[in-house]
Parts: C-alpha cells; sequence; structure tokens
C-alpha cells in the first residue's frame, strides 16, 4: 500500500478526485483540513498558512521568512501525516517535498481549460478565447512559487509519475487509472522507501524547529543522525553550534547530532 | 511445528555475511552464507531455498543478476536485496522485477528482522493458497 499525492492545476478537481480516489481505495485523505492543526501546534493563523501557500514568493525580509516558516511547518506536519501511509494527500504541496520516496506515486490532473479560467479568474464564465491568457498568468505564477520555495518546477510534467488530462479522461476513469498505477508493484513500500521519509520527517520537523531562531538552516538527516548546517560569525561559531546541538539532542527520535556553522555576512578578508 | 526457514546469504564482504548468519541461525533458521555469488547460484540449483539475501554490488555478478537466476528456477523463493549504493531507480527496479524487499545499508538487524517475518508471512500464505487450490 502506498501514498498517493495529487496536485492539479484546479484546486476543486484536484480536491474532488483526490477524495473520490481515497474513497475507492479506502484509504485516509490528508487535504487542507491539517492546516488547523498545522496552526494550533506552532502558533501560526491558518489564513497566512494559506496565503503562504497561494502567494507570489514575497521579496520583503520578514514577510518573505515568515512564508518561508509557514511552509516549513506545513511540511513537518503532513509529513508527520504521511508516515501512516495509505493516504491520499492534495493541496499540501506534498509533490514538491515528498521526492524520492518510491512508495509515493505523484499524480499531476491538468483540468479542462475553460474550467480552469473560470476557477481562476473567480468571475463565472469566461469567454474561451480569453482562458489561454488566464491560465498563462496562473501557470507563471506557480512555477515562479515553485521554484523559489522548493527549487522545483510543479509545472513541469516530468517531475510526475502520472499525468492525466481531464480534457481527454473523464474523472472516474482517472480515478480508476490513479488506483490501479498506485497497485504497481514499484509503489509499494519497502524498507529502504520507509526509511527515507521518516529521515525526510525528521529532517523537515528539526529544520521547523529551527527556522525561527536560524532563517538559514539547512537540515539532512540519515538514520536518527541529524546533521544541522547554518551561517554564523567566527566570534559566535561554538557558541551558536552548542546552542544547535542542545535544541536538537531533545527533539525526538534524534540519536545523534552534528552541527556545521559555515561563515555568514562577516567573512574576514581573505 | 514448521521446518526451519532455509536461507542463502550472498554478499562478498565476508564480514557481512559472518554476521547475518549468526544472527539468523540464533533466530532458528537454517542458513548458508555464500561470498561469491556464483557459487550460491550453483547451490541454489541443486535445492530450494525460502529465502535469499543478496547483497547488489558484486564483483562476479551482481545483485539483480542473482534475483533474476533466482526466479528462473523458482518463483516461490522471496529475495530480499541489500545495498550500500541504494538509490530510487535501484530500488524500483528490485521491486519491479519482483525483489520482496530493499534495504540500505548500514541497517540495524531490528529491520532485517521484520523483512524475514514479513516474507515468512508471505511464504505461509502462499503455501495455503496452493494447499487449498490443490483440495478444490
Amino acid at each position: 500500500m502506498s501514498i498517493i499525492i495529487i496536485s492539479s492545476d484546479s484546486y476543486e478537481k484536484g480536491e474532488e478526485i483526490a477524495h473520490n480516489a481515497a474513497r475507492a481505495l479506502d484509504y485516509a485523505c490528508l487535504d487542507r483540513e491539517l492546516l488547523a492543526v498545522v496552526a494550533a501546534r506552532y502558533g501560526i493563523p491558518q489564513d497566512r498558512l494559506e496565503w503562504a501557500l497561494e502567494s507570489s514568493p514575497s521579496s520583503w525580509g520578514r514577510s518573505a521568512r515568515l512564508q518561508d516558516r509557514c511552509l516549513a511547518y506545513m511540511q513537518s506536519t503532513t509529513l508527520g501525516e504521511l508516515l501512516k501511509d495509505n493516504t491520499v494527500c492534495h493541496g499540501l504541496a506534498a509533490h514538491l517535498y515528498v521526492v524520492g520516496i518510491s512508495h509515493a506515486l505523484r499524480v499531476r490532473i491538468l483540468a479542462e481549460p475553460v474550467e480552469l479560467a473560470r476557477e481562476i479568474s473567480g468571475e463565472g464564465e469566461v469567454p474561451p478565447e480569453r482562458a489561454p491568457r488566464f491560465i498563462d498568468r496562473q501557470r507563471k505564477l506557480r512555477q515562479h512559487w515553485s521554484l523559489t520555495h522548493y527549487q522545483l518546477d510543479e509545472t513541469d510534467p516530468s517531475q510526475y509519475d502520472l499525468v492525466i488530462s481531464l480534457s481527454q479522461i473523464h474523472t472516474d476513469e482517472a480515478i480508476k487509472i490513479i488506483a490501479q498505477t498506485a497497485g504497481y508493484r514499484r509503489f509499494a513500500p519497502m524498507t529502504y522507501s520507509l526509511r527515507c521519509i521518516k529521515d525526510a520527517e525528521l529532517a523537515s520537523r528539526v529544520r521547523a524547529g529551527l527556522l525561527e531562531a536560524y532563517p538559514k538552516v539547512k537540515v539532512r538527516a540519515e538514520g536518527g543522525t541529524v546533521i544541522v548546517e547554518t551561517q554564523g560569525s567566527r566570534r559566535n561559531k561554538l557558541k551558536k553550534a552548542a546552542a544547535i546541538k542542545e535544541e536538537v539532542q531533545a527533539m525526538e527520535g534524534v540519536d545523534y547530532v552534528e552541527v556545521h556553522i559555515k561563515n555568514g555576512l562577516f567573512k574576514r578578508a581573505p | 511445528m514448521r521446518d526451519p526457514i532455509k536461507i542463502v546469504v550472498i554478499d562478498d564482504e565476508p564480514i557481512v555475511g559472518e554476521r547475518l548468519k549468526a544472527m539468523l541461525v540464533r533466530d532458528g533458521h537454517r542458513v548458508e552464507n555464500f561470498v561469491n555469488p556464483l557459487k550460491a547460484i550453483d547451490r541454489l540449483q541443486e535445492t530450494d531455498f525460502d529465502i535469499v539475501i543478496t547483497d547488489i554490488r558484486m564483483g562476479e555478478m551482481d545483485g539483480i543478476q542473482v534475483l533474476e537466476k533466482v526466479f528462473e528456477k523458482s518463483r516461490h523463493t522471496r529475495v530480499i536485496m541489500i545495498s550500500g549504493y541504494a538509490t530510487l531507480d535501484l530500488a524500483k527496479e528490485s521491486l519491479t522485477k519482483g525483489a520482496f524487499d530493499f534495504i540500505a545499508k548500514p541497517f540495524k538487524l531490528k529491520e532485517l528482522r521484520n523483512t524475514i517475518k514479513k516474507a515468512v508471512k508471505s511464504l505461509d500464505r502462499a503455501n495455503e493458497q496452493s494447499a487449498s487450490a490443490a483440495s478444490a
């Protein structure tokens, strides 16, 4: 049994297919209802989390940092839920961070263009000749957003295991195709892929815990070993490393911590 | 009480095979250990084994070839791949070709034990199915 991640250019269609696929397979469905859990866990208003998922990347310092933090909090909570397996996930940008995990089937749903233009414009009916303009603008926005936050282009079909165009395939047929593909042996969980998602969850949880104090922090996890990398001046390097080590060591699932502080803004001239 | 599970371990690093053999024998299994995959294949032609645990990157023959050879002889055998060079593509290829599980090195003995337990359950299920098909 596996994880199915549904991404779509249409929120409505993605949501409909995710819920129906979950029902057909008797899987749990993970969607934006999870944002209430994230908001409570990290003390961030839910509308800020939605803003982080939808808005253009901010170029202003504080706002950009807040958007980063909101996305990190969502990533950590979503990955925690995905450890449970047998889940369809939609609307939480998981297709951009559940990468390299073989039991996660990543699906892209392309909505019918005129319907998509109506959804994006929020104006009701859109004349078919104006639809491409709306869609193109939205596509560029999502491309910029995903590249900025995850260094991946979510509009690129090669990022997915399966791409379904609803111009050609009916919604019910799409669900059958997804269910059938999820049953392929290559999407079955194995010890290696379960370890990969566990590592991803631990790394994202540690990063989420450190991000407010250390906005440039990067984290990797292998088994229970956590490797933290951030910036700092030569003067406070040791103090900073010790503080991070102490904080991370206390987190659940962490056996060993390695901290690397790279010289930041005040580098000494060579 | 069931017969002991017959397991073959193939790894070109002798220490890995010895360590696994010691653990598996302690758990009550009957184990044969090979550092040369060609010799292991010869042995697999002579006798049916329930489980094969094989490394992937080896000198004479890689683990994927071992998997294919095992299945030529018996589809019943459960093959567990272990690798110090685990990648997403290798893991997917192994599963697509019929491996029962794929484990990255270094691994905890507990992880391998869990996989063996699952493999034994899957063998029991397959045996029950073929027994009920035969009696029908």
